[in-house]
């Protein structure tokens, strides 16, 4: 049943736009812009000081300090999957899933395929994100709340590949309510 | 202690809006990238216009923390294609990956999963591939505004104009289909 159509946003774009920008205000005024992508490697430092602690102590990257602990950042990832979890249960969203509208509209109800395309692009996500100096967050949303140089041609490969690649993936349309 | 706190508020917000908004709901975004579904277009518009106003505000008040990202151009754009590939192959981002997961969506769990070894794959090539490509086309940590010599006006009224034109052109259409 559910799965005919893409369905409504549970709010409108312009409130949910609003509240988004007012968060990324908060996190300017209170500590700094917004950002997630950097606490992955923070974790796989992490990890890598136990196994190969003399790599990691010298590693030009993950050597320093800011790899080593878990600051802002780190907690802020943490809030932002409790955070997630709470509203998707409040308003009735949390659902176990396995694979999107557009996907199966597309490709059939061929879960394994869904899954092993979301590893690779999870793969390409972040290693991207690290050549970026940020994501979608760090580098998009709070670079241009910063007027930084660096959001312009990250804004350009990112959206620019992005929609290239859903062009080429997802070339059937499914219902969408809107 | 502080620091666990605010990380944990701010997150937290940044999350339950990221699920609210349906940034957090991969069908939203490749419909975005498709040209086929503007919620999502939308809602990052006001997301970022509402973030550079209020940074602006906040900057002339004296209670912006800033964070600029250095402009190594050709490693961000290398980057924005790699994580662009991977948007538009899952629908997911950074942060949208882990709310996804946080909201029951497995093929979201493993593609967090690929960001973890895409954090490890960075780690392990940064010495001698990410370092030497940082040198390419890198202006430093600068805005628009610094280096172009112009105020910050000059700026950020053009973007409100374009971020308003985007929403003018993708409004919905009055004789409503479905």
């Amino acid at each position: 049943m559910d799965d005919v159509g893409v369905s409504k946003a549970p709010i409108p774009w312009w409130l949910a736009g609003m509240i988004l920008g007012l968060v990324q205000v908060l996190a300017v005024g209170l500590a700094k812009p917004l950002g997630v992508s950097t606490q992955f490697v923070v974790a796989d430092a992490k990890v890598l000081k136990h196994i190969a602690p003399e790599y990691t102590a010298n590693h030009p990257l993950i050597g320093s300090d800011k790899y080593q602990k878990f600051g802002y950042g780190w907690w802020l990832d943490v809030g932002l999957i409790v955070g997630a979890f709470l509203a998707a249960l409040l308003i009735h969203r949390w659902k176990l899933q396995t694979t999107t509208v557009w996907w199966r509209h597309n490709y059939g109800t061929s879960v394994l395929r869904r899954l092993l395309t979301g590893f690779c692009g999870g793969f390409l996500i972040l290693l991207g994100a690290r050549f970026a100096h940020g994501c979608t967050s760090g580098q998009f949303a709070s670079g241009w709340a910063q007027l930084s140089l660096s959001a312009v041609p990250f804004t350009i490969t990112l959206f620019g590949f992005g929609m290239l690649t859903a062009y080429l993936v997802y070339r059937k349309i499914p219902h969408i309510d809107k | 202690m502080s620091t666990i706190i605010t990380g944990l508020v701010v997150g937290g917000l940044f999350g339950a809006a990221l699920v609210l908004a349906a940034l957090a709901d991969p069908d939203k975004i490749i419909g975005t990238l498709r040209l086929k579904d503007f919620h999502a277009m939308r809602t990052i518009v006001v997301f970022v216009l509402v973030g550079i106003l209020g940074t602006w505000v906040l900057e002339f008040l004296g209670l912006a923390n800033f964070d600029i990202k250095p402009a190594a151009v050709a490693s961000i754009l290398l980057g924005g294609a790699l994580l662009g590939i991977g948007f538009g192959l899952t629908g997911f981002c950074p942060g949208t990956g882990l709310a996804c997961a946080a909201s029951g969506r497995i093929d979201a769990l493993v593609t967090v999963i690929g960001m973890f070894l895409g954090a490890l794959v960075f780690i392990l090539i940064y010495p001698n591939v990410v370092m030497p490509l940082e040198k390419v086309a890198g202006y430093g940590k600068t805005t628009l505004p610094e280096i172009t010599g112009t105020p910050k006006a000059a700026w950020i009224i053009p973007i409100v104009v374009i971020g308003f034109a985007a929403l003018f052109l993708t409004r919905a259409k009055k004789p409503a289909t479905s």
